[in-house]
């Protein structure tokens, strides 16, 4: 080829599209220290269906981003969806976090990389042989040592096809990673009970089986002492954790709820009677 | 020189201010006593202030969430309104040397004069004793101590844990209705929240 300018005018064609392929992924949007990416599991929107979006986070090492409950300070992410007509977003699926902290603050969130995945419900009457444009602007506190709020605007547009939904080979890998870090239902066979005891609450789960170690992370604030190291104690075919409450529950609770987990990859939502 | 020495004093009563382990302060009961040194130099001992309600903010200005009450003019407001009815509002800063927030007595004195905060003192805790005998674990986190020394709230300043100057507007001020029904001679209804914000920036904390 002639000359450079005309390699790269050459060149830059493909680029465009390749960055114009549908379902292909976004570039990353910059967040303080990190990067969001906003994907999709499939690689079109089937009106009548539901597909899942995800926010890829990406940190750099040290700083760290915050769960639903941020446990004694920080923030979650906050997004504000713009949507077409005719798609709708469900609850965020958040993964099990990770106690971050000192002895006396404890934060629940995750550092290093995780990927929140939201549902999208598509209408039956959505119109088809078209592309939509999915936005939404994310606030998200990133936080080390010092914490620094970012904004940011994200978008992925995806074609409106009547055929049924096809992967994306190219974010199929984080879709199944991810659904492995999200916390299971309990299965039905495994029985809990919470007592209140004056200071603590005691939870007791019966496995069929003994357990080393379990981390408990409440759904809501101001019920379980976020610092207070959780004791763990073996029972027959289970284990016990104490739950030291919070100083700012004043009044009294009827259930408690939150992620009961044992190792990585392995939580639980738990939703439990108080007695 | 006749500055380093006055500063090496003030340090030196920061740093030997008597340490005291106490178990962290709770709604309901007796606030711990302290002796802080402020930045305009005084000496504030809490037990003198029996008699009068005493509102305590954690403070970091290097926080968004501080500055989030502070750029809009909110926490002076407070200051400024609940100082006018007799109540005693000590700011305090329980960041250590090297962290987010510390500052030394000039310095602090030059950010009140610039952002017109006005609260009764604003007591230097670079050692975090005072912080940790309160078990403070935000900016800002507010506490409030009524005549008695009993803690009567201890949490968030409102109910819109975000770093948004546009959330105050609308926002229930939880030491507002905290101090209203107090000095109404009422019961605080919303006695503990969860204080939102950053971290404490405590001594030997990496978090």
């Amino acid at each position: 080829m002639r000359n450079p300018i005309e390699v790269i005018c050459f060149f830059s064609r493909f680029i465009l599209v390749l960055i114009l392929l549908p379902g292909a992924r976004a570039s990353a949007a910059s967040i303080p220290h990190g990067t969001v990416d906003f994907v999709a599991e499939n690689q079109w929107i089937t009106p009548g269906g539901q597909t899942y979006f995800g926010l890829n986070f990406q940190l750099e090492k040290g700083w760290h981003i915050y769960w639903i409950n941020p446990g004694d300070s920080g923030q979650p992410p906050r997004v504000e969806w713009h949507l077409p007509s005719g798609l709708k977003t469900g609850e965020i699926e958040w993964p099990a976090p990770r106690r971050l902290g000192t002895p006396t603050i404890v934060d629940f969130g995750y550092d290093h990389a995780v990927m929140l995945l939201v549902p999208v419900r598509a209408s039956t009457t959505l119109p088809t042989n078209r592309a939509v444009q999915l936005a939404a602007e994310l606030r998200v506190l990133v936080c080390r040592e010092i914490c620094i709020p970012g904004k940011t605007q994200i978008s992925l547009t995806l074609p409106i096809k009547s055929m049924p939904p096809e992967v994306n080979v190219q974010t199929s890998e984080l879709f199944i990673a991810a659904r492995m870090s999200l916390p299971r239902r309990a299965p039905g066979e495994w029985k809990f009970n919470v007592s209140d005891q004056k200071d603590s609450f005691v939870l007791t789960a019966k496995l069929g089986r003994h357990m080393a170690r379990a981390t408990f992370f409440p759904f809501e604030e101001s019920q379980v002492d976020n610092s207070a190291p959780q004791k763990i104690m073996p029972v027959a075919a289970g284990f016990q954790l104490e739950l030291r409450k919070s100083d700012q529950l004043l009044k009294p609770m009827k259930r408690l709820k939150g992620v009961l987990e044992f190792s990585a990859n392995q939580a639980y939502v738990i939703d439990v009677a108080i007695n | 020189m006749k500055r380093l020495i006055i500063f090496s004093m003030l340090f030196a009563l920061v740093v030997l201010g008597t340490p005291q382990l106490i178990l962290a302060a709770k709604v309901g009961q007796p606030a711990p006593d302290f002796t802080g040194t402020a930045s305009n130099n005084q000496t504030y001992h809490l037990a003198d202030y029996h008699g009068k309600f005493v509102v305590l903010e954690w403070h970091n200005n290097g926080c968004p969430y501080t500055q989030k009450h502070y750029n809009s003019g909110n926490m002076q407001k407070l200051q400024k309104q609940w100082t006018a009815q007799g109540v005693v509002w000590f700011t305090i800063i329980s960041s250590a040397p090297g962290k987010q927030g510390y500052v030394d007595a000039n310095g602090e004195n030059t950010y009140m004069a610039k952002m017109g905060a006005a609260p009764t003192a604003a007591l230097l805790d670079p050692t975090g004793t005072i912080g940790q005998s309160f078990d403070a674990k935000t900016t800002p986190q507010m506490i409030i101590i009524n005549p008695q020394g009993v803690i009567i709230y201890d949490g968030a300043i409102d109910n819109r844990p975000t770093d948004d100057a546009k959330d105050i507007a609308g926002a229930t001020n939880y030491v507002n209705l905290a101090l209203g029904q107090a000095l109404a001679g009422k019961p605080v209804e919303t006695a503990a929240t969860r204080p939102y914000g950053c971290s404490v920036k405590y001594k030997g904390s990496w978090f």
